[in-house]
Protein backbone atom coordinates (compact mmCIF):
# COMPACT_ATOMS: atom_id res chain seq x y z
CA UNK A 1 0.00 0.00 0.00
CA UNK A 2 1.35 3.19 -1.16
CA UNK A 3 0.26 6.16 1.51
CA UNK A 4 0.74 10.24 0.47
CA UNK A 5 3.03 12.18 3.06
CA UNK A 6 0.65 13.38 6.12
CA UNK A 7 0.88 16.11 7.74
CA UNK A 8 -0.56 14.25 11.16
CA UNK A 9 2.24 13.17 13.15
CA UNK A 10 1.01 10.52 14.39
CA UNK A 11 0.90 8.91 11.06
CA UNK A 12 -0.19 5.21 10.69
CA UNK A 13 2.53 3.79 8.86
CA UNK A 14 4.23 1.65 10.63
CA UNK A 15 7.52 2.65 9.06
CA UNK A 16 7.28 6.26 10.07
CA UNK A 17 5.68 5.51 13.36
CA UNK A 18 7.39 8.03 15.81
CA UNK A 19 9.77 6.20 18.69
CA UNK A 20 8.14 7.48 22.19
CA UNK A 21 11.84 8.41 22.84
CA UNK A 22 15.05 9.22 21.22
CA UNK A 23 18.59 9.84 22.30
CA UNK A 24 20.52 13.68 21.68
CA UNK A 25 23.74 13.62 21.33
CA UNK A 26 25.23 16.96 22.16
CA UNK A 27 28.96 18.16 21.29
CA UNK A 28 29.43 19.82 24.63
CA UNK A 29 32.24 22.32 25.59
CA UNK A 30 32.15 23.94 29.40
CA UNK A 31 34.54 27.18 28.18
CA UNK A 32 35.72 29.01 25.46
CA UNK A 33 38.52 27.67 23.77
CA UNK A 34 38.51 24.42 25.45
CA UNK A 35 37.96 21.11 24.84
CA UNK A 36 34.59 18.99 23.82
CA UNK A 37 32.76 16.22 24.55
CA UNK A 38 29.83 14.33 23.58
CA UNK A 39 26.93 13.51 25.86
CA UNK A 40 23.85 11.65 25.62
CA UNK A 41 19.95 12.58 26.60
CA UNK A 42 17.14 10.38 26.38
CA UNK A 43 14.37 12.81 25.74
CA UNK A 44 10.48 11.40 25.25
CA UNK A 45 8.94 12.10 22.60
CA UNK A 46 6.11 14.75 22.47
CA UNK A 47 3.70 16.28 19.73
CA UNK A 48 4.82 19.22 17.66
CA UNK A 49 8.06 19.55 19.17
CA UNK A 50 11.27 21.39 17.80
CA UNK A 51 15.12 21.50 18.88
CA UNK A 52 14.24 23.86 21.31
CA UNK A 53 11.61 22.05 23.08
CA UNK A 54 14.14 19.24 22.87
CA UNK A 55 16.88 21.13 24.76
CA UNK A 56 14.71 22.93 27.21
CA UNK A 57 13.29 19.10 28.40
CA UNK A 58 16.79 18.13 28.57
CA UNK A 59 17.56 21.81 30.35
CA UNK A 60 14.88 20.07 33.14
CA UNK A 61 16.12 16.98 33.25
CA UNK A 62 19.75 18.18 33.69
CA UNK A 63 20.57 14.00 33.69
CA UNK A 64 22.52 12.32 31.09
CA UNK A 65 21.27 9.03 29.48
CA UNK A 66 23.11 7.19 31.99
CA UNK A 67 21.72 8.53 34.39
CA UNK A 68 24.02 11.04 35.76
CA UNK A 69 23.56 13.96 36.91
CA UNK A 70 24.95 17.36 34.37
CA UNK A 71 24.62 20.64 33.93
CA UNK A 72 22.06 21.66 31.63
CA UNK A 73 23.50 22.53 27.97
CA UNK A 74 23.65 25.76 27.07
CA UNK A 75 21.69 27.17 23.63
CA UNK A 76 20.57 30.61 21.99
CA UNK A 77 17.32 31.75 20.85
CA UNK A 78 15.36 34.51 20.93
CA UNK A 79 12.32 34.66 17.89
CA UNK A 80 11.27 30.91 17.87
CA UNK A 81 10.27 31.88 14.62
CA UNK A 82 13.45 31.47 12.23
CA UNK A 83 13.87 35.37 11.67
CA UNK A 84 16.78 36.39 14.26
CA UNK A 85 18.70 33.40 13.66
CA UNK A 86 20.16 33.00 17.30
CA UNK A 87 19.64 29.29 17.22
CA UNK A 88 21.52 28.43 14.19
CA UNK A 89 23.42 25.30 15.19
CA UNK A 90 24.60 22.15 13.27
CA UNK A 91 21.71 19.65 13.53
CA UNK A 92 22.01 15.83 12.09
CA UNK A 93 25.34 17.05 10.33
CA UNK A 94 23.75 20.42 8.61
CA UNK A 95 23.65 23.72 9.58
CA UNK A 96 20.22 24.97 10.49
CA UNK A 97 17.92 27.09 12.82
CA UNK A 98 17.04 24.76 15.66
CA UNK A 99 13.82 26.35 16.31
CA UNK A 100 12.40 25.45 13.10
CA UNK A 101 14.07 21.71 13.15
CA UNK A 102 10.90 20.01 13.38
CA UNK A 103 11.95 16.22 15.97
CA UNK A 104 9.09 13.99 14.18
CA UNK A 105 10.73 15.42 10.60
CA UNK A 106 13.69 14.79 12.51
CA UNK A 107 12.95 11.27 13.30
CA UNK A 108 11.81 10.24 9.97
CA UNK A 109 15.78 10.39 8.57
CA UNK A 110 16.69 8.56 12.08
CA UNK A 111 14.32 7.58 14.40
CA UNK A 112 17.18 6.74 17.13
CA UNK A 113 18.91 9.19 17.44
CA UNK A 114 19.24 13.58 17.11
CA UNK A 115 22.86 14.84 17.07
CA UNK A 116 23.46 18.41 17.74
CA UNK A 117 26.44 20.50 17.75
CA UNK A 118 27.57 24.27 17.97
CA UNK A 119 28.94 25.80 14.62
CA UNK A 120 32.19 24.71 13.76
CA UNK A 121 33.24 27.95 12.05
CA UNK A 122 32.96 30.30 15.02
CA UNK A 123 34.58 30.31 18.56
CA UNK A 124 32.40 27.96 21.02
CA UNK A 125 31.15 30.25 23.96
CA UNK A 126 29.32 27.33 25.73
CA UNK A 127 27.86 23.85 24.44
CA UNK A 128 25.42 25.30 21.78
CA UNK A 129 25.96 28.54 21.91
CA UNK A 130 29.01 30.40 19.61
CA UNK A 131 30.18 33.96 19.04
CA UNK A 132 29.12 35.22 15.97
CA UNK A 133 30.74 38.47 16.42
CA UNK A 134 33.11 38.10 13.22
CA UNK A 135 29.98 37.85 11.12
CA UNK A 136 28.79 41.03 12.40
CA UNK A 137 32.04 42.74 12.16
CA UNK A 138 31.99 41.69 8.60
CA UNK A 139 28.92 43.91 8.10
CA UNK A 140 30.75 46.76 10.21
CA UNK A 141 33.51 46.12 7.57
CA UNK A 142 31.33 46.14 4.49
CA UNK A 143 29.30 49.61 6.23
CA UNK A 144 26.02 47.28 5.95
CA UNK A 145 23.67 50.32 6.75
CA UNK A 146 22.53 53.89 4.97
CA UNK A 147 24.35 56.70 6.71
CA UNK A 148 21.16 59.00 7.37
CA UNK A 149 22.01 60.22 10.55
CA UNK A 150 23.48 63.40 11.01
CA UNK A 151 23.58 67.27 12.27
CA UNK A 152 21.85 68.42 8.87
CA UNK A 153 18.53 67.80 7.48
CA UNK A 154 19.21 65.45 4.48
CA UNK A 155 15.61 65.88 3.12
CA UNK A 156 13.87 63.48 1.67
CA UNK A 157 15.69 60.06 -0.47
CA UNK A 158 15.26 59.66 -3.26
CA UNK A 159 12.26 57.28 -4.81
CA UNK A 160 13.02 53.90 -5.34
CA UNK A 161 11.43 52.17 -8.32
CA UNK A 162 9.76 48.82 -7.92
CA UNK A 163 11.80 46.70 -9.74
CA UNK A 164 14.83 48.05 -7.74
CA UNK A 165 12.52 46.97 -4.72
CA UNK A 166 11.47 43.65 -6.34
CA UNK A 167 15.33 43.24 -6.32
CA UNK A 168 16.53 44.18 -2.60
CA UNK A 169 13.56 42.82 -0.83
CA UNK A 170 15.00 39.32 -0.68
CA UNK A 171 18.66 40.42 0.26
CA UNK A 172 16.73 42.44 3.13
CA UNK A 173 15.27 39.23 4.45
CA UNK A 174 19.04 38.32 5.68
CA UNK A 175 19.10 37.40 9.20
CA UNK A 176 22.75 37.02 10.01
CA UNK A 177 22.28 33.62 11.12
CA UNK A 178 25.81 32.09 9.66
CA UNK A 179 24.32 29.23 7.86
CA UNK A 180 25.72 30.40 5.04
CA UNK A 181 29.03 30.74 6.18
CA UNK A 182 29.02 27.43 8.57
CA UNK A 183 28.72 25.87 4.91
CA UNK A 184 31.13 27.70 3.21
CA UNK A 185 34.63 26.21 2.44
CA UNK A 186 36.38 29.20 1.88
CA UNK A 187 34.98 30.29 5.47
CA UNK A 188 37.52 28.92 8.17
CA UNK A 189 37.46 29.28 11.78
CA UNK A 190 39.21 32.21 13.25
CA UNK A 191 39.35 31.61 16.98
CA UNK A 192 41.69 33.76 19.20
CA UNK A 193 42.92 33.16 22.44
CA UNK A 194 43.32 36.16 25.17
CA UNK A 195 46.79 36.30 26.31
CA UNK A 196 48.36 36.12 29.91
CA UNK A 197 48.70 40.09 30.97
CA UNK A 198 46.60 41.27 27.63
CA UNK A 199 43.50 43.84 28.27
CA UNK A 200 40.47 43.25 27.01
CA UNK A 201 40.69 46.38 24.65
CA UNK A 202 43.96 44.97 23.21
CA UNK A 203 42.72 41.63 22.92
CA UNK A 204 39.44 43.15 20.95
CA UNK A 205 41.46 45.40 18.47
CA UNK A 206 43.91 41.95 17.54
CA UNK A 207 40.45 40.00 16.55
CA UNK A 208 39.12 42.69 14.93
CA UNK A 209 42.14 43.00 12.47
CA UNK A 210 42.30 39.27 12.49
CA UNK A 211 38.36 38.86 11.43
CA UNK A 212 39.04 41.50 8.62
CA UNK A 213 41.84 39.85 7.05
CA UNK A 214 39.59 37.04 7.37
CA UNK A 215 36.82 36.27 4.50
CA UNK A 216 34.01 38.94 4.64
CA UNK A 217 31.80 35.98 3.51
CA UNK A 218 28.18 35.50 1.52
CA UNK A 219 25.78 37.17 3.96
CA UNK A 220 28.23 40.75 3.87
CA UNK A 221 28.36 40.27 0.15
CA UNK A 222 25.03 40.40 -0.24
CA UNK A 223 24.35 43.14 2.24
CA UNK A 224 26.85 45.35 0.11
CA UNK A 225 24.78 44.39 -2.94
CA UNK A 226 21.71 45.42 -1.01
CA UNK A 227 22.55 48.97 0.22
CA UNK A 228 24.50 49.71 -3.22
CA UNK A 229 21.31 49.35 -5.09
CA UNK A 230 19.78 51.96 -2.69
CA UNK A 231 19.54 55.23 -4.26
CA UNK A 232 21.33 56.84 -0.66
CA UNK A 233 22.83 53.63 -0.32
CA UNK A 234 24.51 53.92 -3.30
CA UNK A 235 26.25 57.48 -2.31
CA UNK A 236 28.73 55.21 -0.04
CA UNK A 237 28.68 52.39 -3.13
CA UNK A 238 32.69 53.14 -3.69
CA UNK A 239 33.37 52.55 0.12
CA UNK A 240 31.66 49.45 0.28
CA UNK A 241 33.19 48.15 -3.02
CA UNK A 242 36.55 48.97 -1.65
CA UNK A 243 35.95 47.05 1.66
CA UNK A 244 34.78 43.84 -0.68
CA UNK A 245 38.46 44.29 -2.84
CA UNK A 246 40.63 44.56 0.81
CA UNK A 247 42.10 41.45 1.64
CA UNK A 248 39.64 38.95 2.35
CA UNK A 249 37.03 40.71 0.38
CA UNK A 250 35.03 38.88 -2.61
CA UNK A 251 37.91 37.61 -4.03
CA UNK A 252 38.28 34.88 -1.50
CA UNK A 253 34.64 33.14 -2.93
CA UNK A 254 35.63 29.43 -4.47
CA UNK A 255 31.72 29.82 -5.98
CA UNK A 256 31.41 26.14 -4.28
CA UNK A 257 27.73 27.83 -3.87
CA UNK A 258 26.34 26.29 -0.83
CA UNK A 259 26.04 29.28 0.92
CA UNK A 260 22.78 29.65 -0.95
CA UNK A 261 21.99 25.99 -0.90
CA UNK A 262 21.84 26.38 2.78
CA UNK A 263 20.02 30.09 3.42
CA UNK A 264 17.28 29.23 4.88
CA UNK A 265 16.11 32.77 3.44
CA UNK A 266 16.63 31.40 0.21
CA UNK A 267 18.70 34.86 -0.92
CA UNK A 268 19.73 34.77 -4.01
CA UNK A 269 23.24 34.58 -2.30
CA UNK A 270 25.80 33.85 -5.93
CA UNK A 271 23.54 36.42 -7.78
CA UNK A 272 24.55 38.83 -5.60
CA UNK A 273 28.05 37.31 -5.50
CA UNK A 274 28.23 37.22 -9.50
CA UNK A 275 27.12 41.55 -9.54
CA UNK A 276 29.55 41.98 -6.37
CA UNK A 277 32.22 40.34 -9.26
CA UNK A 278 31.23 42.29 -11.61
CA UNK A 279 31.38 45.74 -9.66
CA UNK A 280 34.36 45.24 -7.89
CA UNK A 281 35.54 44.72 -11.51
CA UNK A 282 34.68 47.52 -12.63
CA UNK A 283 35.68 49.62 -9.57
CA UNK A 284 38.57 48.77 -9.30
CA UNK A 285 39.65 49.73 -12.93
CA UNK A 286 37.86 52.64 -12.93
CA UNK A 287 40.37 53.71 -9.32
CA UNK A 288 43.22 52.76 -11.17
CA UNK A 289 42.43 54.75 -14.45
CA UNK A 290 40.98 57.44 -12.26
CA UNK A 291 44.17 57.98 -10.22
CA UNK B 1 27.35 63.68 -4.39
CA UNK B 2 29.15 62.02 -1.52
CA UNK B 3 27.50 60.74 1.65
CA UNK B 4 28.94 61.14 5.05
CA UNK B 5 31.83 58.52 5.15
CA UNK B 6 31.35 56.50 7.97
CA UNK B 7 34.58 54.02 9.80
CA UNK B 8 37.16 53.98 7.06
CA UNK B 9 39.09 50.18 6.43
CA UNK B 10 42.17 50.39 8.25
CA UNK B 11 45.56 50.41 6.60
CA UNK B 12 47.23 47.81 8.05
CA UNK B 13 51.07 46.05 7.56
CA UNK B 14 49.92 43.10 5.75
CA UNK B 15 52.30 41.26 3.24
CA UNK B 16 52.32 41.39 -0.43
CA UNK B 17 50.28 39.02 -1.29
CA UNK B 18 47.13 40.01 1.05
CA UNK B 19 47.67 43.35 0.35
CA UNK B 20 46.90 42.82 -3.48
CA UNK B 21 44.96 39.41 -2.85
CA UNK B 22 41.78 40.83 -5.17
CA UNK B 23 44.75 41.94 -7.82
CA UNK B 24 46.31 38.19 -7.58
CA UNK B 25 43.36 36.32 -7.50
CA UNK B 26 41.88 38.32 -10.46
CA UNK B 27 44.87 37.78 -12.35
CA UNK B 28 45.17 33.55 -11.45
CA UNK B 29 41.01 33.67 -13.01
CA UNK B 30 42.16 35.35 -16.36
CA UNK B 31 45.59 33.34 -16.84
CA UNK B 32 43.33 30.61 -16.16
CA UNK B 33 41.76 31.62 -19.50
CA UNK B 34 43.88 33.62 -21.57
CA UNK B 35 46.74 32.33 -22.26
CA UNK B 36 46.66 28.90 -20.33
CA UNK B 37 43.14 27.84 -21.52
CA UNK B 38 43.39 29.58 -24.84
CA UNK B 39 46.29 27.53 -25.21
CA UNK B 40 45.50 24.41 -23.87
CA UNK B 41 42.71 24.26 -26.48
CA UNK B 42 45.10 25.17 -29.38
CA UNK B 43 47.11 22.63 -28.35
CA UNK B 44 45.21 19.76 -27.90
CA UNK B 45 42.97 21.37 -31.47
CA UNK B 46 46.94 20.72 -32.83
CA UNK B 47 47.12 17.32 -31.63
CA UNK B 48 44.40 16.22 -33.05
CA UNK B 49 45.21 16.69 -36.38
CA UNK B 50 47.56 13.74 -36.15
CA UNK B 51 44.33 11.80 -36.78
CA UNK B 52 44.74 13.51 -40.33
CA UNK B 53 48.13 11.56 -40.48
CA UNK B 54 51.72 11.93 -40.58
CA UNK B 55 51.61 14.75 -42.94
CA UNK B 56 49.34 16.93 -41.98
CA UNK B 57 50.68 16.91 -38.40
CA UNK B 58 54.09 17.87 -39.31
CA UNK B 59 52.96 20.37 -41.58
CA UNK B 60 51.10 22.08 -37.92
CA UNK B 61 54.21 21.78 -36.13
CA UNK B 62 56.12 23.30 -38.73
CA UNK B 63 54.15 26.04 -38.78
CA UNK B 64 54.74 25.96 -34.77
CA UNK B 65 58.17 25.71 -34.85
CA UNK B 66 58.95 28.23 -37.79
CA UNK B 67 58.85 30.96 -35.36
CA UNK B 68 62.62 29.26 -34.62
CA UNK B 69 64.83 30.98 -32.19
CA UNK B 70 61.61 32.92 -30.98
CA UNK B 71 59.94 29.59 -29.97
CA UNK B 72 61.52 29.11 -25.99
CA UNK B 73 60.89 32.86 -25.96
CA UNK B 74 57.19 32.61 -26.63
CA UNK B 75 56.94 29.66 -25.39
CA UNK B 76 58.22 30.78 -21.10
CA UNK B 77 56.55 34.10 -21.59
CA UNK B 78 53.04 32.99 -22.89
CA UNK B 79 52.77 29.63 -21.42
CA UNK B 80 55.13 28.48 -19.05
CA UNK B 81 55.34 31.46 -16.41
CA UNK B 82 51.80 32.06 -16.54
CA UNK B 83 50.91 28.50 -16.03
CA UNK B 84 53.36 28.32 -13.37
CA UNK B 85 51.80 31.78 -11.56
CA UNK B 86 47.98 30.05 -12.31
CA UNK B 87 49.65 26.73 -10.54
CA UNK B 88 51.34 28.51 -7.54
CA UNK B 89 48.73 30.72 -7.01
CA UNK B 90 46.18 27.83 -7.97
CA UNK B 91 47.93 25.64 -4.59
CA UNK B 92 47.88 28.77 -2.30
CA UNK B 93 44.09 28.72 -3.13
CA UNK B 94 43.65 25.12 -2.50
CA UNK B 95 45.32 25.37 0.97
CA UNK B 96 43.13 28.27 2.01
CA UNK B 97 40.05 26.14 1.50
CA UNK B 98 38.31 23.73 3.85
CA UNK B 99 36.23 21.11 1.79
CA UNK B 100 33.56 20.13 3.46
CA UNK B 101 31.54 17.51 0.87
CA UNK B 102 30.72 15.28 3.41
CA UNK B 103 28.36 17.01 5.10
CA UNK B 104 26.83 18.99 2.09
CA UNK B 105 26.81 16.95 -0.93
CA UNK B 106 25.63 19.70 -3.49
CA UNK B 107 26.90 19.59 -6.97
CA UNK B 108 28.15 22.89 -6.39
CA UNK B 109 29.99 21.70 -3.65
CA UNK B 110 31.04 18.43 -5.38
CA UNK B 111 32.12 20.68 -8.49
CA UNK B 112 34.44 23.12 -6.16
CA UNK B 113 36.34 20.02 -4.82
CA UNK B 114 36.44 18.07 -8.51
CA UNK B 115 37.98 21.60 -9.50
CA UNK B 116 40.49 21.35 -6.87
CA UNK B 117 41.17 17.69 -7.70
CA UNK B 118 41.84 18.11 -11.16
CA UNK B 119 44.79 21.15 -10.05
CA UNK B 120 46.41 18.56 -8.66
CA UNK B 121 45.94 16.25 -11.70
CA UNK B 122 47.03 18.67 -13.82
CA UNK B 123 49.68 20.12 -11.83
CA UNK B 124 51.16 16.42 -11.95
CA UNK B 125 50.49 15.42 -15.15
CA UNK B 126 51.42 18.95 -17.00
CA UNK B 127 55.08 18.65 -15.25
CA UNK B 128 55.30 14.93 -16.27
CA UNK B 129 54.04 15.43 -20.04
CA UNK B 130 56.19 18.60 -20.61
CA UNK B 131 59.27 16.49 -19.48
CA UNK B 132 58.42 13.61 -21.27
CA UNK B 133 57.72 15.33 -24.49
CA UNK B 134 59.22 18.47 -24.31
CA UNK B 135 62.12 17.85 -21.64
CA UNK B 136 61.29 20.95 -19.47
CA UNK B 137 64.41 22.96 -21.01
CA UNK B 138 66.88 22.38 -24.08
CA UNK B 139 70.26 23.49 -22.95
CA UNK B 140 72.87 20.48 -24.17
CA UNK B 141 74.12 19.15 -20.71
CA UNK B 142 70.56 19.05 -19.36
CA UNK B 143 69.31 16.80 -22.16
CA UNK B 144 72.40 14.78 -22.12
CA UNK B 145 72.08 14.13 -18.46
CA UNK B 146 68.45 14.57 -17.38
CA UNK B 147 66.13 14.60 -19.82
CA UNK B 148 67.23 12.06 -21.93
CA UNK B 149 65.83 8.22 -23.25
CA UNK B 150 66.70 6.86 -19.21
CA UNK B 151 64.66 8.78 -18.04
CA UNK B 152 61.91 9.50 -20.59
CA UNK B 153 62.21 12.75 -21.02
CA UNK B 154 62.34 15.35 -24.47
CA UNK B 155 60.90 11.97 -26.23
CA UNK B 156 59.26 14.47 -28.97
CA UNK B 157 61.16 15.50 -32.27
CA UNK B 158 59.34 18.40 -33.83
CA UNK B 159 61.27 17.62 -37.25
CA UNK B 160 59.55 13.53 -36.51
CA UNK B 161 56.27 14.79 -35.30
CA UNK B 162 54.08 12.12 -35.63
CA UNK B 163 56.46 8.94 -35.29
CA UNK B 164 57.96 10.30 -32.35
CA UNK B 165 54.93 11.10 -30.56
CA UNK B 166 53.38 7.54 -31.90
CA UNK B 167 56.12 6.15 -29.91
CA UNK B 168 56.13 8.44 -26.74
CA UNK B 169 52.39 7.43 -26.19
CA UNK B 170 53.48 3.70 -27.34
CA UNK B 171 52.85 1.63 -23.99
CA UNK B 172 49.19 1.68 -22.78
CA UNK B 173 50.19 3.05 -19.16
CA UNK B 174 51.18 6.06 -21.10
CA UNK B 175 48.03 6.16 -23.24
CA UNK B 176 46.27 5.48 -19.75
CA UNK B 177 48.01 8.44 -17.91
CA UNK B 178 47.04 10.93 -20.70
CA UNK B 179 43.74 9.92 -21.20
CA UNK B 180 43.31 11.07 -17.32
CA UNK B 181 45.87 14.27 -17.97
CA UNK B 182 43.70 15.15 -20.71
CA UNK B 183 40.29 14.23 -18.76
CA UNK B 184 40.98 16.13 -16.02
CA UNK B 185 42.43 19.12 -17.55
CA UNK B 186 39.53 19.76 -19.69
CA UNK B 187 37.40 19.34 -16.92
CA UNK B 188 39.19 21.74 -14.59
CA UNK B 189 38.99 24.20 -18.07
CA UNK B 190 35.26 24.03 -18.56
CA UNK B 191 34.79 23.48 -15.01
CA UNK B 192 36.78 27.17 -14.29
CA UNK B 193 35.60 29.16 -16.91
CA UNK B 194 32.03 28.96 -15.43
CA UNK B 195 33.32 30.10 -12.10
CA UNK B 196 34.72 32.51 -13.98
CA UNK B 197 31.96 34.06 -15.25
CA UNK B 198 30.91 34.42 -11.84
CA UNK B 199 34.10 35.63 -10.52
CA UNK B 200 33.98 38.75 -13.25
CA UNK B 201 30.00 39.16 -12.94
CA UNK B 202 29.49 37.87 -16.37
CA UNK B 203 26.23 34.98 -15.46
CA UNK B 204 24.85 36.40 -12.06
CA UNK B 205 21.30 35.44 -12.21
CA UNK B 206 20.39 31.74 -11.29
CA UNK B 207 19.05 31.32 -14.66
CA UNK B 208 22.05 32.95 -16.25
CA UNK B 209 23.90 30.68 -14.90
CA UNK B 210 21.96 27.17 -15.57
CA UNK B 211 22.63 28.66 -19.13
CA UNK B 212 26.29 28.98 -18.79
CA UNK B 213 26.61 25.90 -17.56
CA UNK B 214 25.65 24.34 -20.84
CA UNK B 215 27.98 26.88 -22.85
CA UNK B 216 30.87 25.34 -20.82
CA UNK B 217 29.56 21.89 -20.66
CA UNK B 218 29.22 22.01 -24.37
CA UNK B 219 32.78 23.35 -24.56
CA UNK B 220 34.23 20.61 -22.48
CA UNK B 221 32.71 17.94 -24.47
CA UNK B 222 33.46 19.40 -27.25
CA UNK B 223 37.49 19.93 -26.08
CA UNK B 224 37.03 16.23 -24.56
CA UNK B 225 36.13 14.60 -28.14
CA UNK B 226 39.08 17.03 -29.47
CA UNK B 227 41.36 15.88 -26.74
CA UNK B 228 40.53 12.66 -26.98
CA UNK B 229 41.20 12.39 -30.94
CA UNK B 230 44.72 12.64 -30.54
CA UNK B 231 45.41 10.03 -28.43
CA UNK B 232 42.91 7.90 -31.57
CA UNK B 233 45.27 9.69 -33.66
CA UNK B 234 48.58 8.95 -32.28
CA UNK B 235 47.46 4.62 -32.28
CA UNK B 236 46.45 5.28 -35.74
CA UNK B 237 49.72 6.08 -36.43
CA UNK B 238 52.07 3.68 -38.33
CA UNK B 239 55.78 4.20 -37.36
CA UNK B 240 57.62 3.51 -39.62
CA UNK B 241 55.63 5.06 -42.43
CA UNK B 242 55.33 8.19 -40.64
CA UNK B 243 59.35 7.91 -39.97
CA UNK B 244 59.64 7.12 -43.62
CA UNK B 245 57.46 10.51 -44.76
CA UNK B 246 59.13 12.41 -42.62
CA UNK B 247 62.78 11.73 -43.38
CA UNK B 248 61.74 11.73 -46.94
CA UNK B 249 60.17 14.99 -45.83
CA UNK B 250 63.54 16.16 -44.47
CA UNK B 251 65.84 15.39 -46.86
CA UNK B 252 64.10 17.06 -49.56
CA UNK B 253 64.17 19.95 -47.70
CA UNK B 254 67.99 19.65 -47.02
CA UNK B 255 68.30 19.02 -51.15
CA UNK B 256 66.31 22.30 -51.49
CA UNK B 257 68.45 24.15 -49.08
CA UNK B 258 71.38 22.87 -50.83
CA UNK B 259 70.01 24.02 -53.92
CA UNK B 260 69.34 27.54 -52.82
CA UNK B 261 72.84 27.81 -51.04
CA UNK B 262 74.31 26.83 -54.09
CA UNK B 263 72.52 29.30 -56.52
CA UNK B 264 73.07 32.03 -53.84
CA UNK B 265 76.68 31.43 -54.56
CA UNK B 266 76.54 31.39 -57.62
CA UNK B 267 74.77 34.19 -58.28
CA UNK B 268 77.11 36.39 -56.42
CA UNK B 269 80.06 35.17 -57.61
CA UNK B 270 78.72 36.70 -61.10
CA UNK B 271 79.25 40.22 -62.24
CA UNK B 272 76.23 43.00 -62.22
CA UNK B 273 76.18 42.79 -66.16
CA UNK B 274 76.18 39.17 -65.89
CA UNK B 275 73.58 39.26 -64.04
CA UNK B 276 71.52 41.51 -66.18
CA UNK B 277 71.87 39.56 -68.81
CA UNK B 278 71.12 36.37 -67.18
CA UNK B 279 67.41 38.06 -65.93
CA UNK B 280 66.79 39.13 -69.49
CA UNK B 281 67.24 35.69 -71.14
CA UNK B 282 64.56 34.72 -68.05
CA UNK B 283 62.59 37.11 -69.20
CA UNK B 284 62.88 36.43 -73.00
CA UNK B 285 62.13 33.00 -71.86
CA UNK B 286 58.85 33.46 -70.61
C1 LIG C 1 45.71 22.96 -18.15
C2 LIG C 1 46.01 23.80 -17.28
C3 LIG C 1 45.03 24.68 -16.57
C4 LIG C 1 43.99 25.40 -17.10
C5 LIG C 1 43.57 25.48 -18.53
C6 LIG C 1 43.36 26.10 -16.00
C7 LIG C 1 42.26 26.92 -16.14
C8 LIG C 1 41.55 27.47 -15.10
C9 LIG C 1 40.41 28.33 -15.21
C10 LIG C 1 39.79 28.86 -16.49
C11 LIG C 1 39.99 28.62 -13.95
C12 LIG C 1 38.81 29.48 -13.55
C13 LIG C 1 39.19 30.72 -12.83
C14 LIG C 1 38.06 31.31 -12.00
O1 LIG C 1 37.22 30.59 -11.47
O2 LIG C 1 38.02 32.52 -11.85
C15 LIG C 1 40.84 27.92 -13.05
C16 LIG C 1 40.68 27.92 -11.69
C17 LIG C 1 41.51 27.29 -10.83
N1 LIG C 1 42.72 26.68 -11.15
FE1 LIG C 1 43.37 26.24 -12.97
N2 LIG C 1 44.00 25.78 -14.85
C18 LIG C 1 45.03 24.92 -15.15
C19 LIG C 1 45.94 24.37 -14.30
C20 LIG C 1 45.90 24.52 -12.94
C21 LIG C 1 46.86 24.02 -12.03
C22 LIG C 1 48.12 23.24 -12.41
C23 LIG C 1 46.45 24.39 -10.77
C24 LIG C 1 47.09 24.18 -9.43
C25 LIG C 1 47.57 23.10 -8.98
C26 LIG C 1 45.21 25.10 -10.90
C27 LIG C 1 44.46 25.58 -9.85
C28 LIG C 1 43.27 26.23 -9.96
C29 LIG C 1 42.37 26.55 -8.88
C30 LIG C 1 42.58 26.24 -7.41
C31 LIG C 1 41.27 27.20 -9.43
C32 LIG C 1 40.05 27.70 -8.67
C33 LIG C 1 40.14 29.17 -8.44
C34 LIG C 1 38.92 29.72 -7.78
O3 LIG C 1 37.96 28.99 -7.56
O4 LIG C 1 38.92 30.90 -7.49
N3 LIG C 1 44.91 25.18 -12.22
N4 LIG C 1 41.80 27.24 -13.76
S1 LIG D 1 29.87 30.55 -3.37
FE1 LIG D 1 31.56 31.54 -2.30
S2 LIG D 1 30.65 32.35 -0.46
FE2 LIG D 1 29.22 30.84 -1.26
S3 LIG D 1 29.75 28.95 -0.22
FE3 LIG D 1 30.89 29.02 -2.11
S4 LIG D 1 32.86 29.87 -1.60
FE4 LIG D 1 31.46 30.35 0.07
S1 LIG E 1 22.49 35.22 3.96
FE1 LIG E 1 21.06 33.63 4.61
S2 LIG E 1 22.34 32.09 5.56
FE2 LIG E 1 23.57 33.92 5.41
S3 LIG E 1 23.36 34.97 7.34
FE3 LIG E 1 21.80 35.81 5.98
S4 LIG E 1 19.97 34.58 6.31
FE4 LIG E 1 21.68 33.47 7.19
S1 LIG F 1 15.18 31.55 17.67
FE1 LIG F 1 15.24 33.08 16.12
S2 LIG F 1 15.77 31.92 14.41
FE2 LIG F 1 15.53 30.37 15.88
Amino acid sequence: MIQSTSHDSSAHDTHHAPPAQFTVRVLRQDVPGGSSYWERHTVKRENDMNVISVLQRIAANAETADGEKTTPVAWDCNCLEEVCGACTMVVNGKVRQACSALVDKLLVDNPEEIELRPMTKFPVVRDLMVSRARLFRALQKVKAWIPVDGYYDMGSGPRVSAESQEQAYPLSQCMSCGCCLEACPQYTKIELKQEEGETAEAFQARQKEAYDRGFVGAHAISQVMLFNKHPTGAMNAGERLDALTAEGGIQACGNAQNCVAVCPKEIPLTTSIGRAGRATTVHVIKKFFDR
Amino acid sequence: MQGPRIISVEANSASFFSRNEFLIRRLHSLTGLVPVGAYMCIHLITNASTLGGAPMFQKNVDLIHSLGPALPIVEWSFIFLPLIFHAVVGVAIIRSGNPNLSSYHYVGNVRYVLQRATAWIALAFIAWHVFHMHGWFHNEWWLENVANEDLGGHRFDPKHAASTAALALEAPIRKLAYFIGVVSCVFHFANGLWTMGITWGVWTTAAAQKRANWICGAVGIVMTVVGLSALVGVAKTDVVAAQAYEDTKLQMKQEEEQRVAAENKRLSSLTAEERLAERKAREANH
